[in-house]
């Protein structure tokens, strides 16, 4: 026995956002006709909540973790992880979302660091999450993030659970892959060591190649959006790149919802039907998504300006298969994974020259007619890269657009003000 | 409030630290010396001087505006990047031969990847510093160290021994000791040198030749050893803060009368408080130890708090400090998390904290800055 119950306040938050989620799935039952291809994504999350909550009462092993952190070593292990950043990606479903906002600025003081990153370090400073039994902390791709993971070591409540880091080189070559592969290494000794599971490598081997599997799957859907008019429309980057590297990562049931979305793409390409109706503008969003942008900002896109995001930061993928053939050709290339493809890390981490190639090739493989660089106030690397992209997207012939808002908080920037950004822009430029 | 002694010595450090390139470092360039710069105090300065040259850590002292940098910066990039950039785009850094970044902070880095691009300085070289502080990220940074040591062989044309390294080690190591010493003086009752002045010397020590720079303050620590010491003040005060290196933002919280004694700063006692091992057979190594594990480190430094916070003990503890100043920049993500977790531990010793955002310039905001730190001493006062 445990003490524990789900009563506890730690579990509160994550209840709540279970039940917005699962009124979502109930949603899609009842109105489906066919196939809904959020349902699967979007149950995931319940069960995963669901997982966590039962794992946090029974005192099984759970972790907290992020996508860009090799999940799916996670998966090898049968070993469950929560990430802090939910919140924010979710936060436009939930109720208390803007206090929670609010009162993480006063707990820093100010409210310029990183709204993800206020909000995890505010839910674990308030007791909004179930603690793990041992944390993953992630340290890059920015300072932000590196700030949770401080400020929860020195938490009274979470101070005494373990945490690794593995330190990221801010090159991407051999050389860093492979000293990347041996903090891996370590994660993997450190997570044996507080949650009393092993590490098979032939598990690890059948994960990996089902990942393999999810990544080529993302790459032909990729390819399908190269079409025009384009099938689907930004909300599902985030879904695939969702199952691909999150509660899915290297799990079949991952791969059989990314062969569904494929069938759907496939099918409407054929017939001529893109997300929009009548497509008129392809946009390149180049940052993160959230559910708030996804359920209100790209909708209007399109009914107003006929405007589909065609690719974005997060529903691109540029990663490369992985030699599965020894361990060390898999650490290796879940390195490689880790620091150098996963999206937002991939450009962010390092040296600025991934933003402007990525932009290059997007520009130019799915036709693009502006390039949106939404200045999230989190992304002080990407600001500072900003310039360069305009002068990138100058060299390509292709408008761009840099708004500098909040993707967490529509009070900073709010809807109608992103509309009038946009209405003007693409005005201004001769689109649509 | 002012230092009491009048010193020559004391007078080239403010005007070194008042301007950029200063008249010691004129006569450097004008003799055929060359300059290298520097963002950050985890710059290896001691690999620059080996190579012959000078290290100069990048300020933008002077800056009036930022209108150049912002066609590549934005509003939510820190203002002394913006400032810094600034200033290379309109080529006062022209007289550098090189800038050397490290990943050390969002901003910083991102000014490396537009400074290549548009800044015209014969070498840019990047440094992959680590975040973790184990025997391996020693080895990765000596790694790192070897690569720029070729770098700078490469470009150069000159070979940098080990015993060029041991002995720009031993010059580096004599600054330290001797920025010790000036500390040590304030530590008295009545301090014979104020925080700004002390400011004035730290930022001497990073923008003149070195060695000229450490026969000047052997000179001026003769004239402080017995100097007339303030008594006018009301409290000690510590600096915590990452870069600030602006006399005169210091001389107006001095101004309000409370003197600034110590700190725990990159311009300050982060960079000289423990020194390089200069027995170790290997300087590149002694070099990698002492800035991974050995200096008091910055908040990238993942889970080093204790130690971060330990070495501001150390320093309310032996300077007598009454109360600690934070000076966060506007944007950084690090230092608001560093503030968040010092607040917590001192709130809880009941010890007083005042945490200031600023922006690099303090033009227009010296106003706000004296009411706060006003309301600052009042508080101390009251806990007294």
């Amino acid at each position: 026995m445990t003490g524990r119950s789900l009563d506890d306040k730690c579990c509160q938050k994550l209840i709540q956002e279970r039940d917005m989620l699962d009124m979502m799935v109930q949603t899609f039952t009842k109105t489906s006709t066919g196939t809904n291809l959020h349902m699967v994504p979007t149950k995931a999350f319940v069960d995963h909540h669901n997982e966590i909550l039962r794992r946090y009462i029974s005192g099984e092993p759970h972790i907290t973790s992020y996508f860009c952190c090799a999940p799916e070593i996670y998966t090898a292990m049968d070993l469950p992880w929560n990430t802090f950043l939910t919140p924010a990606f979710t936060g436009a479903i939930m109720p208390t979302y803007h206090d929670e906002i609010d009162a993480s600025g006063r707990m820093f003081r100010g409210m310029d660091l990183c709204t993800i990153i206020r909000l995890a370090a505010y839910i674990v400073e308030e007791d909004l999450v179930p603690p793990p039994t041992a944390v993953i902390a992630m340290l890059h791709p920015c300072d932000g993030i590196n700030v949770v993971h401080q400020t929860m070591a020195n938490n009274e409540k979470w101070k005494n659970i373990p945490v690794f880091g593995a330190d990221p080189p801010y090159w991407a070559d051999e050389r860093s892959y492979e000293y990347y592969a041996d903090e891996l290494k370590k994660m993997v000794e450190f997570l044996e060591e507080h949650t009393g599971l092993k590490m098979d490598t032939n598990r690890l081997r059948e994960v990996v190649k089902e990942s393999n599997k999810q990544i080529r799957l993302w790459q032909e859907w990729n390819e399908l959006r190269r079409a025009v008019p384009c099938p689907h429309g930004g909300a599902m980057g985030l879904e695939v790149f969702g199952e691909a590297t999150t509660v899915h990562s290297g799990m079949p049931v991952g791969t059989a919802w990314l062969e569904d979305v494929i069938a759907d793409a496939e099918s409407l390409v054929k017939q001529g039907k893109g997300a929009v109706e009548k497509e008129s503008i392809r946009v390149f969003w180049f940052d993160v998504l959230s559910l708030g942008l996804t359920l209100e900002l790209f909708p209007w896109l399109e009914q107003e300006w006929g405007a589909v995001v065609a690719m974005e930061m997060f529903g691109y993928s540029p990663y490369t298969e992985i030699d599965t053939s020894t361990e060390d050709s898999m650490f290796k290339g879940l390195a490689k994974r880790a620091l150098h493809e996963v999206p937002m890390i991939r450009q962010a981490r390092g040296v600025a020259d991934l933003f402007l190639s990525d932009i290059e090739k997007i520009v130019k493989d799915y036709k693009i007619d502006a390039v949106v660089y939404p200045g999230y106030m989190g992304h002080k690397d990407g600001s500072g890269s900003a310039g360069l992209m305009r002068e990138k997207c100058r060299e390509l012939g292709v408008p761009f657009m840099y708004i500098g808002m909040d993707l967490f908080d529509d009070r900073y920037t709010t809807l109608d003000e992103l509309k009038d950004k946009f209405s003007k822009f693409f005005t201004s430029m001769g689109l649509g | 409030m002012e230092t009491k002694v009048k010193s020559k010595a004391l007078d080239t450090f403010k005007e070194a630290a008042e301007t950029i390139v200063n008249p010691e470092l004129k006569k450097w360039i004008d003799q055929g010396g060359k300059v290298v710069g520097y963002f950050c105090c985890y710059g290896p300065e001691e690999i620059i001087t080996a190579a012959g040259l000078t290290p100069f850590r990048v300020r933008a002292t002077g800056s009036t505006g930022t209108e150049l940098a912002d066609a590549y910066l934005t509003s939510i990039n820190c203002s002394f990047c913006r400032h810094a950039f600034n200033m290379g785009l309109l080529g006062e850094y022209d007289f550098l031969e090189g800038v050397i970044w490290l990943n050390n902070c969002d901003h910083i880095r991102r000014i490396y990847d537009n400074w290549w691009r548009k800044v015209d300085t014969p070498l840019a070289h990047m440094m992959s510093l680590p975040k973790l502080q184990a025997d391996k990220q020693v080895g990765w940074w000596r790694e790192e160290l070897v690569i720029l040591k070729e770098a700078l062989e490469k470009h150069l044309g000159v070979k940098i021994t080990d015993d060029k390294l041991r002995e720009a080690i031993k010059i580096h190591n004599e600054t330290r000791r001797l920025l010790k010493q000036l500390y040590e003086l304030r530590k008295k009752d009545k301090p014979p040198i104020t925080g700004a002045d002390t400011l004035a010397v730290v930022i001497a020590s990073t923008s003149m030749p070195r060695a000229e720079f450490n026969e000047i303050l052997k000179e001026l620590l003769g004239e402080l050893k017995d100097a007339e010491g303030i008594k006018d003040y009301k409290f000690r005060l510590m600096i915590v803060s990452s870069i600030m290196d602006d006399p005169k933002y210091i001389k107006l919280i001095e101004d309000l009368g409370g003197l600034v004694v110590t700190d725990s700063a990159c311009y300050g006692t982060r960079t000289f408080w423990v020194e390089v091992d200069e027995k170790d057979k290997d300087p590149l190594g002694a070099l990698a130890r002492y800035y991974i594990q050995e200096k008091p480190s910055c908040p990238r430094m993942f889970r080093d708090f204790p130690q971060r916070s330990a070495h501001i003990q150390e320093m309310i503890k032996e300077f007598k400090v009454d109360g600690m100043i934070g000076l966060r920049m506007v944007f950084c993500d690090l230092w608001a998390g560093e503030f968040f977790m010092q607040e917590k531990n001192l709130d809880k010793a009941d010890f007083p904290v005042l945490h200031m955002d600023r922006e690099y310039l303090m033009a227009g905001t010296a106003g706000q800055v004296r009411t706060r730190v006003q309301a600052f001493m009042e508080s101390i006062g009251g806990k007294r």
